[in-house]
């Protein structure tokens, strides 16, 4: 089940996956990808994290079922401060105890692969609930930022979040963005700069 | 660091603290190259104390005595009164609700606060149970049992036997010269006089009334909330809340919810929910008639109610402890309330409606033509025949071992016969609860076995239904020892 044969597997036999096939060949030379994520996009499902995966990564991108599994796994490209960097996609997961088996693969991205920055989206709006999540992400002791995401969705609901005074009770660096406007994410790649050696 | 300091913050529960440093000290020494390099060992002991499903497999191939581990987690549960990953959920929620309030300025805190006693309302059992008796009260009973099953569908069906039927039949007689090719097309139990008329006049408004009121409570955000409220109830069913989805649908239609279980997550569970529902659940179809027969002998009424739901949780029960696998969990994201867009529910209804006419339109067809080829070979003669001693047994007449075989065919023959037995005969108060008990374990229809067949293959539904079919004799036999033997006449 370790992931470190993935190069060869990635680009595998599942039924559903053959058509994607000769996409995953072409772009064999990113293959190293596979196996060293730099950063990983962690969040619960409809947070918007493949949004702004699409928006830090733009066209390199890979898309393949994780070993074994039929869940898909997107992995693509970003340059942040003229260095490129590996971005992964991790599936939706509510908490580091997986139910189903997109939480299992979300996880052991994040347990098997070298991960030097988790980024964790969130709601808004559900900030609260949400949180849950950056608890067990801290605990697990991954250097971390916190993306609160749809923050234009939040004011027009009138909804304020001072992200100084959570930063600071929680110890991570947060960053508000509107993924699907583009807001937000220069600040947020100044952030994953300072990560990223 | 600063992180440092918050994490200082994460505390558990005390016996969960305890039994972590315990834990820590027992594997660090036993199996020290288990602990991951990539995350904590903190967070790696929170997956052990929560029987992490993978974590444990590696532990059990190492360790040989692990009972003592695993006592000790057992301890902690139960000097927590509460299931360990529970306890550590309900930790992290007050936290992180608690940082929401520091952090988070609305404007509109007032309507935040309303949202949040509605939703203590529809999650409170104390509440929540009369909120839901109000809902299947008003909502499913008289919306979809009243107007739906009756108002609607006594209209659609007078005009199928006043317009269409007298034509189709007149048409078939006048083109087709063979009375048995004409009774497949025409007549009582014709492709198009049945099964047609079928799914148009009796299924369409129920389904109809039953969707609309269905994508109403899910736009609302009722669904989730009921979930989570009857998710305990129904653990020890083998089943997580995400199953009272299909289980609230079979109370509209068990086909149509047969079909909703592909939603749940395990196939133990998928078979779990499909056998209670083929048992136990009543359709509207199904209570419509049985509530109309007893509603004169609300004493019946209310046994009948005892019975149904006490078969249904004890048969839930006996399969969650006897068929093999693990207990379903559960997780649902729980989405704000809201007030629904008429615009999207009427949009879901049509979308709904549309999937389902087309799935079960074939299934009518195919039962009228099984209904003419078993009156055609006798066969449905046979079968009434064997059925009439059996409803001797039951002390019932035997002009009931009709109804029985051909409710499964056709419902409103089964509830029309029972009520013209009633009317000419007068069935008594014993008689009546016997009748609506089988009627209601028997599987709904033939369309519900049609799509248990296509949904879990010839093997699973063979078994249920062997099961089912003897199972709702011996339970009518049973009620009416019992009224004998303690000369109950209702």
């Amino acid at each position: 089940m370790s992931c470190h044969d993935c190069s060869g597997q990635c680009a595998s036999k599942s039924s559903s996956n053959w058509l994607k096939l000769p996409f995953n060949k072409t772009s064999s030379s990113t293959n190293v990808l596979a196996t060293t994520a730099e950063i990983a996009l962690v969040g619960m499902p409809n947070v918007g994290k493949s949004v702004l995966f699409n928006t830090l990564t733009g066209m390199y991108v890979t898309v393949s079922n994780y070993p074994g599994t039929t869940v898909e796994v997107a992995r693509g490209k970003a340059v942040i401060n003229n260095q490129t960097v590996a971005v992964v996609d991790t599936p939706g997961m509510y908490s580091l105890l997986p139910i189903t088996e997109e939480e299992k693969v979300a996880r052991d991205l994040l347990m098997q692969e070298s991960v030097n920055l988790a980024i964790h989206v969130v709601e808004a709006k559900n900030l609260g609930r949400m949180l849950t999540l950056t608890f067990q992400l801290m605990e697990a002791g991954l250097p971390l930022i916190l993306a609160v995401n749809m923050i234009d969705e939040a004011q027009r609901l009138n909804i304020h979040i001072d992200t100084a005074t959570l930063a600071e009770k929680i110890g991570i660096p947060v960053v508000k963005i509107s993924a699907a406007q583009g807001w937000g994410i220069n600040q947020l790649k100044g952030k994953i700069a300072d990560y990223v050696h | 660091m600063a992180n440092q300091l918050m994490l200082n913050d994460i505390k558990y529960p005390q016996p969960i603290e305890e039994t972590l440093a315990q834990l820590e000290i027992i594997l660090s020494s036993q199996v020290p190259d288990l602990i991951p390099k990539t995350i904590s060992q903190r967070s790696w002991l929170l997956l052990v104390i929560q029987k992490d499903a993978e974590i444990w497999q590696q532990l059990r191939a190492r360790i040989h005595h692990y009972q003592p581990i695993e006592a000790l987690i057992e301890q902690t549960q139960e000097e927590l009164g509460m299931p360990i990953t529970e306890a550590i959920a309900l930790s992290r929620q007050r936290w992180g609700m608690g940082l929401e309030q520091q952090v988070l300025q609305e404007s509109q805190s007032d309507r935040y606060q309303i949202g949040e006693r509605l939703h203590q309302l529809t999650v409170n059992p104390i509440t929540g149970f009369p909120l839901l008796i109000f809902i299947l009260y008003y909502g499913v009973y008289q919306f979809v049992g009243n107007f739906g099953a009756g108002t609607l569908v006594d209209l659609i069906e007078t005009f199928f036997e006043e317009r269409i039927n007298p034509v189709v039949n007149e048409w078939t007689a006048t083109i087709i010269p063979w009375p048995v090719l004409q009774d497949l097309i025409a007549n009582d139990y014709g492709i198009i006089t049945l099964g047609i008329r079928y799914a148009t006049a009796i299924v369409l408004p129920v389904v109809a009334t039953y969707f609309f009121m269905f994508s109403l409570l899910e736009d609302t955000g009722y669904l989730p909330r009921l979930s989570l409220m009857l998710d305990r109830l129904f653990k020890t069913m083998g089943l997580s809340g995400r199953a009272v989805i299909p289980i609230v649908l079979g109370l509209g239609c068990d086909t149509m919810a047969t079909l909703v279980t592909r939603t749940l997550e395990t196939k133990r569970e998928r078979i779990i929910a499909t056998f209670l529902l083929s048992l136990a659940v009543p359709c509207a179809a199904q209570w419509g008639v049985i509530v109309g027969l007893l509603a004169q002998k609300p004493a019946a009424l209310l046994l009948w109610g005892l019975i149904i739901g006490g078969i249904f949780l004890l048969a839930g029960y006996l399969m969650s402890r006897f068929f093999p696998g693990n207990i379903a969990s559960f997780y649902m994201e729980i989405p704000p309330l809201r007030l629904p867009k008429i615009k999207n529910i009427l949009v879901k209804t049509f979308v709904r409606m549309k999937w389902y006419f087309w799935e079960i339109i074939p299934l009518f067809i195919f039962a009228s033509v099984l209904i003419w080829l078993g009156r055609l070979t006798g066969l449905f003669d046979l079968i009434v025949g064997w059925l009439e001693p059996i409803a001797l047994a039951l002390e019932l007449p035997r002009e009931v071992a009709p109804v029985f075989l051909y409710g499964f065919f056709r419902r409103d023959y089964g509830a029309a016969g029972l009520f013209d037995i009633q009317s000419q005969m007068g069935l008594t108060g014993n008689q009546l609860l016997i009748c609506a008990v089988v009627l209601t374990l028997f599987l709904p229809c033939i369309a519900q076995f049609q799509v248990m067949l296509k949904e879990h293959g010839t093997k699973i539904t063979m078994a249920m239904v062997a099961f089912i079919f003897p199972f709702a004799f011996f339970v009518g036999y049973l009620v009416s020892q019992f009224l004998n033997i303690l000369r109950i006449s209702l």
